[in-house]
């Protein structure tokens, strides 16, 4: 399969997926943004309402935060199943492994434009003016893209080795929830080498602190720490996907006899 | 070539053992045997969608390869139109190209209406027809058709074998598995026999399933 076909066969994968998931429910292709303002309005209610958060213009802060982790979470969740759930066809077709997790991918990527959407017109509404920083915006956005493609792929090959990872992972991604300042600032941890380790060896931490630090609070990421986050999550991702086809039919066998 | 399946229970079942068989360019070759024999384990093995445990598959890399199958990943919620083209786009085809057979397909299928209709309101008669019709688009060198002729009544079943048959070009390798006698009858020359993951029978056609029939039937 050339690159070109798989790229053509991985979007309709995707579109006719996104299809499929609209037609099952009344209000389908609204559920794109409906479904996270919904998690937005959920937070918000505990953390700010009944627990009275002091986290200054919480709302637009939660949002960030919370849509760009949904993004993170849900894909690699999703991936991480994308193997299993095409056990037919995998047991069928000589199909490059990758073609699965990716298609997952693709389709909550498609979602997540929608979402980055809607958060631009949140943060407008709320008199945040657009500056030239938000060009940083795009960087960020590819990083977090590589990022969830290994952590996608990856988890799509534990889950077909042992399905208990599925259950793993899924933990993993609300303790990363918990972790990542998602409802809570980073400024806030008064011990400042705490906040900058969470910071350094946490890469969702960081690139949900570099959002906000674009969007809300005018100020430029830090330029050499996503410099070298981006070289290592692509460095990454490139190897995962050159070992899912590398070791593709041996993946095929283990789906099988799962 | 040998071939094993672990169990999610934690046992192995060997599916192909020591099995040895050479197939030539241009022959048809009919699989039988009973269920569980390892016929469609070896398409796969063949056709490389997984390896085996032990021994080696040889095919001359510069002859395309595709396995033939029922149903290949049809999504409920989509229309006959949207799966035969996902079908079509799995099996090699570009988008554009794969659009441009889909009018031709729903023909085939003789679904009418319903190809328009999410494959979830299908029968199964149904879906067999167009899983039958988005199979039969590759040109490729070696054909494995795992079950692909059992499809819908009679009438198109007949229809089905008359389309193979037309696609045939003599120097295409086919190897057909089947529970219908008639089947490999019409479109093999030779059948192979398997048992218990090994060969237990090799030859002309008509003789390894008469020899097949009458072990059935004891």
């Amino acid at each position: 399969m050339t690159v070109k076909q798989y790229i053509s066969l991985m979007d309709t994968m995707a579109r006719l997926s996104l299809k499929a998931e609209a037609q099952r429910y009344y209000l389908g292709y609204l559920w794109w943004v409906l479904e996270p303002l919904l998690w937005v309005g959920v937070f918000y209610v505990v953390f700010y309402e009944l627990l009275g958060t002091r986290t200054p213009d919480f709302l637009m802060f939660l949002a960030v935060g919370k849509l760009m982790f949904i993004w993170f979470s849900k894909t690699v969740n999703y991936a991480g199943n994308s193997l299993m759930s095409n056990q037919g066809l995998i047991g069928r077709m000589d199909l490059p492994k990758s073609l699965f997790p990716m298609t997952v991918i693709l389709e909550c990527a498609y979602r997540q434009i929608a979402v980055f959407l809607l958060l631009f017109v949140l943060i407008l509404a709320d008199g945040v003016t657009p500056s030239w920083l938000w060009f940083w915006l795009l960087p960020l956005a590819l990083v977090q893209l590589a990022l969830i493609i290994f952590a996608g792929c990856v988890a799509s090959v534990l889950v077909a080795f042992q399905r208990d990872f599925a259950l793993l992972i899924n933990l993993g991604t609300v303790f990363m929830m918990f972790v990542s300042g998602v409802f809570w600032d980073i400024n806030d941890i008064v011990n400042e080498s705490a906040a900058q380790a969470l910071l350094t060896w946490n890469p969702i931490a960081f690139l949900l602190h570099s959002y906000r630090q674009v969007m809300l609070w005018g100020q430029a990421p830090d330029v050499a720490h996503l410099l070298v986050l981006g070289l290592l999550t692509f460095v990454a991702m490139a190897a995962t996907l050159y070992l899912m086809g590398r070791y593709g039919p041996h993946l095929a066998r283990r789906v099988v006899s799962a | 070539m040998s071939f094993g399946l672990s169990g999610a229970g934690g046992g192995d079942h060997r599916v192909l053992n020591n099995l040895d068989l050479e197939i030539q360019q241009g022959e048809r070759i009919g699989l039988v045997g009973r269920n569980g024999a390892g016929k469609s384990t070896l398409l796969r093995i063949i056709g490389g969608i997984y390896p085996p445990a032990g021994g080696t598959v040889w095919r001359d890399p510069k002859k395309t390869v595709a396995l033939l199958s029922i149903g290949l990943g049809f999504k409920g919620d989509l229309s006959g139109r949207d799966n035969a083209l996902l079908a079509a786009m799995l099996q090699g085809m570009t988008r554009r190209e794969a659009k441009q057979r889909l009018d031709a397909i729903g023909e085939f299928t003789e679904l009418g209406e319903f190809f328009e209709q999410p494959v979830k309101t299908y029968s199964s008669g149904m879906r067999s027809r167009l899983g039958f019709a988005t199979g039969l688009l590759l040109d490729t060198d070696i054909l494995l058709l795992d079950e692909i002729l059992a499809v819908g009544d009679q009438g198109f079943r007949q229809k089905a074998r008359e389309a193979l048959r037309e696609r045939l070009a003599p120097d295409k390798t086919v190897i057909l598995v089947h529970h219908m006698e008639q089947a490999i009858k019409e479109i093999c020359h030779r059948a192979v026999w398997l048992e218990q993951g090994q060969v237990r029978d090799d030859g002309n056609a008509a003789e390894v399933l008469a020899a097949y029939s009458a072990d059935a039937n004891r």
